[in-house]
């Protein structure tokens, strides 16, 4: 396992390079830059722009000095907010996303496994009809129609909760489940159809013919197996939760990272952008390696050497 | 059928009954207008424009004095000498205070200094190269100490440091020595010292400040009360470094100060309790940061906010709800839109070509019925509120289909034959969409064109047009300061910097250098306007409409007073007079 470890994480050096290359490669092909303004800069003007973020040093000199810095731990600075370090950016927003993300992860486990269980056990029955409508609906429903239909129930007619923003424990509910929707609707699908594949399985049989209450079979043998594909579904989950739906931040102004890697993409925000594209996949990476070891803990037939 | 299939059926109608229900219960709910208006669209309120009386006079006061009100998006910086855009200037106007400032018809005033420098006052030279401004001796910095010559020396010559990399140094060219030492990239520290010296900028002493120009300039005034020469603290500065605009480091001499910055989400000033001046009668203003238009009219009617702009499209129905409608704050902006031709690319390069073009649009139609009666049609390039505004400037180009045929004809393009592809470029955006749907439209009609729109990305489509390789595209344009030389030579002047439709003509050049030097102002004007007229008569571009602002604000502000030039939110040059009632 040790060795397992060590070698997955040696291995992540050289994919977050090969991202940061590929990266800066397509950021520079892109037309248009940082500069290029509603009204066009005096050429003095860009030429300082140019020299005071190291804009004016040849191509592979700049990714050098990115790659450097990263490997020091230092993501850069931001070229439109200006100068503040994209670390103490991230780390700003970050908070707050993951706050979201955590609770939309929970919510969605919380509904999408039990749902997914039940509509598995009472098969054919109207539960089950009802789970599989509930995830097709709120599959298909677009976050950004759930978001305002959320704001204009909840906030402006009932008054109950507020529309948007950050501070309050209740500005917390209605961003998570609008981001909740989508992947609470995709577990219980797949919980349903392993649950409904392993309850097919001999061994199940065998419990049942030794005489085992049902209650036992369910939650002690067929649940760990069933978990498994949900499991696998869980960690780029996780990982896309936690790093934030731009729609769901933009909707309800949530002040998190979500929409920051966007925004800094249309803004041509060359410093936020290497520094966040760095971040996420660093921190995706290490979702998948946990997910990994994760599975070799609850599934004993796996092993790693 | 089934069982199962009539189960799955049944349930499925039953659950899609009850989302269509919720759906339809929130989408007649009260804040959406009704099928018929019950009268007619009122007329839009416009705010007065006299000012309103003391507050402590009028109306009742509510105990809680603050002003909330949604920014948009997060501020780049607060830092005067560095900001550039609409939210950043927001914030510097009330946490600074410069020498000079803008009355409400955008006439200067002075502000810290005693007075505005003129010839009469001793506060220009005869030649028009030396100002000095007198300061008055009660300012102070929102920490008690006294606001000193020694600290507009500083902060001019910082905004023009080439290391600064400031977006408007090249506004401030006209200060002797300042182009060298701001074009001074890649000098070494030693030059960039000794050029820093060499700018006109100089202390006489504690209260006077001396700046000498390399030219006559007669639009020096309106420029010195723009945000980037507001003062700033050096021991601050030199203390935090770029952290110096956070809140609690950073230190004014305007009517507030910084009091919080959560990032992304909100801004909020405290009246300054030390303010030199009359002290506003809020206690505290909160810019919300919500970057979502429709979000934040919801958070308005929930009531979150006092004051909030109408997302573009939403205009028919606020004005037609009877709640809403009342709240309306319309006002007119020194911004001004056009279709620029590039010159040089047939068949653009041929004047009666442009001129049959933008003889055949409907402005009129495009102000009512695309925009929904929200905005004023434009013929001329320079938009009303502006000095020398001229109604009956570009007006050969009201629409006339058979005339615009006539001069396509003589062109040599009878009934459009012959006519080389036009595309037409924009920055793809919902509003700018409708503007080029609605030309495509008038072509088709008023001259049976067909033209190709081309929607860019919006950084890709500003290196297009940077590179000029549009053929036809969108302009907008608004004013930094209240002058036609901010609207004129910049834009078509031989290869100045914002000309992107390539226009060069001579005479016009003359007259630019001319008027750019003439101190007697009126005469100064009447340069303009003839320059303006031979930009309108070639036809370089064709004017389409002036933008009006419409926004929705509660009755309970009192006192907020709109220019055409308000940045991030209206009434921002005057957030310390705005008081709020019960």
């Amino acid at each position: 396992m040790g060795k397992y470890l060590l070698g997955r994480l040696l291995w992540m050096v050289p994919v977050l390079v090969g991202i940061s290359l590929i990266t800066f490669i397509i950021m520079h092909l892109v037309p248009g830059g940082p500069w290029d303004r509603e009204k066009t800069l005096a050429p003095a003007v860009i030429a300082n722009l140019n020299r005071r973020y190291g804009l004016d040093d040849p191509l592979w000199k700049q990714y050098a000095h990115m790659l450097g810095g990263a490997l020091r731990g230092d993501l850069g600075v931001s070229y439109v907010y200006q100068d503040r370090s994209v670390t103490s950016i991230i780390l700003q927003g970050l908070p707050k996303t993951a706050t979201i993300g955590l609770t939309a992860f929970l919510l969605a486990l919380g509904i999408g496994v039990p749902l997914g269980m039940a509509a598995a056990i009472k098969h054919n029955s109207w539960i089950d009809y009802v789970s599989v409508q509930f995830a097709t609906i709120f599959a298909a429903v677009p976050g950004f129609i759930l978001s305002f239909l959320l704001i204009i129930v909840f906030a402006v007619e009932l008054h109950w909760l507020p529309t948007g923003g950050w501070g309050k424990p209740q500005q917390i509910i209605l961003p998570s489940v609008a981001l909740a929707a989508l992947p609470a609707a995709y577990i219980a699908r797949v919980a349903r159809a392993s649950m409904l594949e392993v309850l097919g399985q001999d061994y199940i049989r065998t419990a049942h013919a030794k005489g085992l209450p049902q209650m036992a079979i369910y939650f002690r043998h067929a649940l760990k197996n069933a978990l498994i594909p949900v499991l696998t579904i869980t960690g780029p989950e996780l990982a896309a939760l936690v790093t934030g739906s731009f729609i769901i931040e933009q909707v309800f102004s949530v002040p998190g990272v979500g929409r920051l890697f966007v925004q800094g993409i249309f803004q041509r925000d060359y410093g936020l952008i290497m520094g966040s594209v760095l971040f996420y996949a660093a921190i995706i990476a290490f979702l998948n390696l946990a997910v990994d070891i994760l599975y070799s803990i609850v599934d004993p037939r796996i092993r790693y050497s | 059928m089934s069982t199962i299939v009539r189960r799955t059926l049944r349930s499925s109608m039953f659950l899609l009954g009850l989302l269509a229900l919720a759906v339809f219960a929130a989408a007649c709910g009260g804040s959406e207008p009704t099928a018929t208006p019950a009268k007619a669209t009122p007329t839009a309120t416009t705010v007065a424009n006299t000012p309103t009386p003391s507050p402590t006079q009028g109306p009742a006061l509510a105990a809680k004095q603050e002003f909330r009100t949604n920014l948009v998006s997060e501020p780049a910086t607060i830092d005067p000498n560095r900001s550039a855009f609409a939210q950043e200037i927001t914030i510097a106007k009330s946490v600074f205070n410069g020498l000079l400032g803008f009355n409400q018809d955008l006439s200067v005033r002075a502000v810290t200094a005693e007075a505005v420098p003129a010839v009469a006052n001793g506060g220009i030279s005869a030649d028009g190269l030396t100002y000095t401004f007198k300061l008055r001796k009660e300012v102070t910095w929102s920490d008690g100490k006294p606001v000193k010559a020694a600290d507009y020396v500083y902060s001019i010559k910082r905004m023009l440091g080439p290391d600064l990399a400031a977006d408007y140094a090249s506004f401030y060219y006209s200060i002797a020595g300042a182009e060298d030492y701001n074009s001074a990239t890649a000098a070494d520290t030693s030059t960039k010292a000794t050029l820093k010296d060499k700018v006109g900028v100089r202390a006489v002493d504690d209260n006077t400040l001396e700046i000498k120009l390399r030219a006559p300039e007669p639009t020096f005034i309106p420029k010195m009360a723009l945000w980037p020469v507001y003062p700033v603290r050096q021991d601050i500065i030199e203390k935090y470094g770029d952290k110096w605009i956070e809140a609690g480091n950073l230190i004014g001499n305007g009517p507030f100060v910084l009091k919080e910055w959560v990032h992304q989400d909100h801004i909020t000033l405290a009246a300054n309790p030390n303010y030199w001046g009359k002290k506003p009668a809020l206690q505290s203003v909160t810019l919300k940061l919500l970057a979502d238009e429709n979000a934040a009219l919801l958070a308005y009617k929930n009531g979150e906010l006092d004051m909030v702009s109408v997302p573009a499209g939403n205009e028919k129905a606020i004005m037609s709800d009877p709640t809403l409608s009342k709240d309306l704050l319309r006002f007119n902006e020194l911004t001004v839109f056009a279709f620029q031709y590039n010159v040089t690319k047939p068949p653009f390069d041929n004047k009666l070509v442009r001129q049959a073009i933008a003889t055949a649009i409907d402005r009129d139609a495009f102000v009512d019925k695309v925009r929904n009666g929200v905005g004023k049609p434009a013929y001329s390039w320079i938009p009303p509120g502006m000095p020398d505004y001229d109604a009956t400037m570009g007006t050969q180009y009201k629409l006339d289909p058979a005339k615009a045929k006539a001069l396509l004809a003589q062109a040599g393009y009878p009934d459009g034959k012959g006519l080389a592809t036009i595309t037409f470029s924009y920055s793809d955006s919902t509003g700018n969409r409708t503007i080029a749907q609605f030309l495509q439209g008038q072509m088709k009609d008023n001259l049976g064109i067909d033209i190709k729109l081309d929607p860019q990305e919006s950084k890709a489509y500003r290196q297009f047009l940077t590179q000029n390789q549009h053929q036809w595209a969108l302009l907008g344009w608004g004013a930094d300061y209240p002058d036609p030389e901010n609207f004129l030579p910049g834009l078509f002047g031989t290869g100045a910097g914002n000309n992107h439709t390539l226009y060069s003509n001579p005479q016009f050049d003359q007259l630019s250098k001319q008027a750019t030097t003439e101190l007697d102002n009126t005469k100064r004007l009447q340069l303009w306007a003839q320059a303006q007229k031979m930009v309108i008569d070639d036809a370089a571009i064709a004017p389409l409409y002036y933008r009006e602002r419409f926004w929705l604000k509660k009755a309970t502000v009192l006192n907020l007073k709109t220019t055409g030039m308000d940045g991030g939110t209206p009434g921002d040059f005057f957030y310390a007079e705005i008081a709020i009632g019960k």
